[in-house]
């Protein structure tokens, strides 16, 4: 073998294993506060636990979930017809999204707390304890997410946001919940797959099929779109939805929650 | 412990064709692949037969990775054109050979039209007499608009009497099916391939770490910069009425890089692995934004396209032998086909009109144009207008819709302001340093690129291996980074 080809040979060879070696470090690690990213070697070989098939032999927990966490296809809860303290978390959608849901709490007898972070995404959630605080702050017995749309375009973002969603989803625990898909104007480069993977059964609303008539700055929906929107995800989740709970129609019109709060965008 | 750990049906389901992941020179897959390609090939590469059989089925899995079972039109398409050019060598007759030579166009143009064209025929139809066809559910083989115009060439080299048909039939599916230049080009020609492939010179340690070296520069061209920057300018091009005119235009200006990083640093990755074989193919693009007027543009932009283009379709035609008109025309006619096999959508015919546009006009104005004197002014004044002129046609390459492509045009002219730069500067730095890098680095003299090469071909093997290491850091760094989607200003 000519002696060349050896030594890039061994060249090739030494970086791979260097790489390898460091990809067992999913997550990464810090150098000098530096946070060094690791390649994805470990993860595509398997090293990751992958998710479980489940068996006929697999029984529902108390809260009708498998072993592994999640409910099975086509789980429903009954309906709750009690009032709710429902908590609303979000981006800038939740301006158009939230006043329509504040209408329903209104008739239902619902208590809705909105909450905008402009410019978020699972990132900075998942990074945050925000939602955990907020959990702990207002006890919610029923969350809506409205997350995704500053992330359409997120490179490898299966693998940079698992984490992070997983994350949010361990802090919402065992409170039902639905997340709200972002609005796609484009095509997006997984976030709404990877939402469809991790959100459990029947909580998760795909709005990236939905017509939308867009503002002026063309991501977002009009406020009559939106308003729209937010009627057909009640819809959802009053038929479809893992855990439905009492929201008949107010008829037309906007209301406005029993406490709002803003944060800023992330930096 | 850690091999407790790994799951071998994963590990194999990476192995077989997933549409949606096809095999490019920048996965981890292929450098996995690769590591264990070379050693073998190293050993083979003496003994040029089970050399050449071995690569040629590492080429067909590489395609089947990417095109699953596609991967034999490919060898259909090879065992033909090898059989229509011993035929039209072969022949004495004429109308035979032409009509061999016709068979062949039709059957490998049939089969590129089909994949490429057919959705886009039928949308057409559709608007044109309000049908409802519906379009079909087609997966195009990754690089089937290359290899066609590399069997194309081919067989019609031979049919001129240009180059003599390849004996060995190996030979020719070795051409065709090289994976270095299988799904982005170079479209190298058989008449400078087939000569290396049967001399099977040694590779040199300068074709081995001088290939190194263009393969990681690719790297960083592609991997590195044209993903990274592609982040922003696909948010911007895919919502254009929600950004300024500063934004939409820091958005052409970021796609015109990213696509010279994208074509560029593939085939320079190419060329590399290329030359590590032993392999010279050429170049492909060579600083095409320093071009003084549009005609040089396609003089250093994608060559061997625009070679192929000039020698298969332009001269064909007539070329400049039929009077200025003519040559006008088939300077159009070449354009448009040109557009036409980057995209099938109108966009990209309008793109290549342009660009006919403005190399008859070139053609039109030389005798003029050469009697200014060549000064610094006159070259600035040349370079930005041909750098403008090139930047505003690639905003129909790359929007979806003509609507889309107005909307961005208007919002440059009637929505920019200068006030939006320190926020623009300030939330998207990292993004504005890539771009100020890429920029600078194209202006860079070829002659500190060239010292540079030697320098690294002439470094130790540890320094290699730490600069190829920060490179795949690096890439592995950004690869994961974000660009802000949206300016909140109002904050």
């Amino acid at each position: 073998m000519n002696k060349h080809y050896w030594g890039l040979w061994s060249l090739l060879l030494a970086a791979l294993v260097f790489f390898v070696v460091l990809s067992f470090w999913q997550d990464g690690f810090n150098v000098g506060g530096l946070e060094i990213k690791t390649a994805s070697f470990a993860r595509d070989m398997g090293a990751e636990p992958g998710p479980r098939h489940v068996t006929d032999a697999d029984t529902l927990d108390a809260n009708g979930r498998l072993p592994n966490g999640k409910h099975p296809k086509g789980w429903r809860a009954p309906m709750d017809t009690t009032a709710k303290n429902i908590l609303f978390i979000g981006d800038s959608m939740l301006e158009g999204l939230a006043p329509r849901l504040a209408k329903y709490c209104d008739k239902n007898g619902h208590k809705l707390v909105e909450v905008i972070w402009y410019s978020s995404s699972t990132l900075c959630w998942g990074e945050s304890a925000r939602l955990t605080e907020l959990i702990n702050e207002y006890h919610p017995d029923y969350i809506f997410v409205c997350l995704g749309a500053n992330e359409l375009y997120v490179p490898d973002i299966k693998r940079a946001r698992r984490p992070h969603l997983k994350k949010m989803l361990a802090e919402i625990g065992d409170i039902p919940y639905v997340w709200i898909g972002p609005p796609n104007w484009d095509e997006d480069t997984g976030i709404n797959d990877l939402l469809k993977q991790e959100v459990d059964e029947g909580c998760f609303y795909l709005s990236a099929n939905d017509h939308f008539e867009r503002s002026r700055d063309g991501a977002h929906p009009t406020r009559p779109s939106a308003h729209q929107w937010m009627d057909r995800v009640i819809k959802w989740v009053v038929a479809e939805g893992a855990h439905p709970i009492r929201l008949e129609s107010p008829g037309e019109g906007i209301s406005r929650a029993s406490r709002i709060v803003i944060y800023q965008p992330p930096k | 412990m850690i091999l407790d750990t790994i799951d071998i049906s994963q590990l194999l389901s990476l192995l077989t064709f997933n549409r949606d992941e096809p095999m490019l020179f920048t996965s981890g897959l292929f450098w996995v692949l690769f590591l264990l390609f070379l050693p073998v090939y190293a050993m083979l590469k003496s003994r040029r037969k089970k050399m050449m059989i071995f690569v040629i089925a590492f080429s067909l899995y590489f395609f089947y990775k990417s095109s699953g079972i596609f991967f034999l039109l490919l060898v259909a398409t090879s065992i033909f054109d090898w059989w229509v050019a011993q035929f039209i060598d072969s022949s004495k007759n004429r109308t035979e050979r032409r009509i061999a030579l016709t068979v062949s166009l039709v059957f490998s143009l049939g089969i590129l039209l089909f994949f490429k064209y057919s959705n886009f025929v039928i949308w057409n139809m559709n608007a044109l007499i309000h049908g409802n066809f519906q379009p079909l559910d087609l997966i195009m083989p990754v690089g089937v608009s290359f290899y066609t115009f590399r069997t194309i060439s081919y067989v019609v080299d031979v049919y001129k009497g240009r180059i003599q048909p390849v004996d060995d039939y190996l030979d020719h599916l070795f051409f065709l099916s090289y994976f270095p230049c299988l799904v982005a080009g170079p479209i190298v020609r058989s008449r400078d391939f087939i000569p290396q492939l049967q001399e099977n010179k040694p590779a040199t340690r300068e074709m081995i770490y001088g290939g190194l070296f263009l393969v990681m520069l690719g790297i960083m061209k592609k991997a590195l910069f044209a993903d990274y920057i592609a982040q922003y300018n696909n948010i911007v091009f895919g919502n254009p009425t929600g950004y300024t005119g500063f934004e939409l235009l820091m958005a052409v200006l970021g796609f015109t890089m990213q696509i010279y990083c994208d074509f560029s640093g593939y085939s320079d990755m190419a060329i590399g692995l290329g030359s590590i074989m032993g392999f010279n193919l050429g170049i492909n693009f060579d600083y095409p934004y320093r071009a003084l007027n549009v005609s040089e543009f396609w003089h250093r932009w994608h060559i061997t396209l625009s070679t192929w283009l000039r020698d298969y379709v332009y001269i064909p035609l007539g070329g400049n032998r039929k009077g200025k008109f003519r040559q006008y025309i088939n300077l159009m006619v070449t354009m448009l086909l040109g557009g036409l096999w980057h995209g099938a959508a109108w966009t990209f015919v309008v793109w290549g009109a342009g660009h006919g546009i403005a190399l008859c006009v070139h053609k039109l104005c030389k005798p003029w144009l050469d009697t200014i004197a060549s000064t610094r002014l006159s070259r600035t004044v040349s370079w930005l207008l041909t750098f403008t002129f090139v930047a505003f046609l690639w905003i129909f390459f790359r929007a979806n819709t003509f609507h889309a492509a107005g909307q961005i045009i208007s919002g440059i002219i009637t929505d920019f302001e200068w006030a939006y730069l320190p926020v623009f500067l300030e939330r998207r730095f990292t993004w504005c340093l890539m771009l100020a890098i890429i920029y600078a680095l194209h202006f860079v003299p070829r002659r500190v690129w060239d010292s540079l090469r030697e320098r690294f071909i002439a470094a130790p093997w540890w320094l290699k291996l730490v600069l190829f290491i920060l490179l795949i850091q690096l890439v592995l760094q950004f690869a994961s980074a974000t660009v802000q989607p949206f300016l909140y200003s109002q904050f």
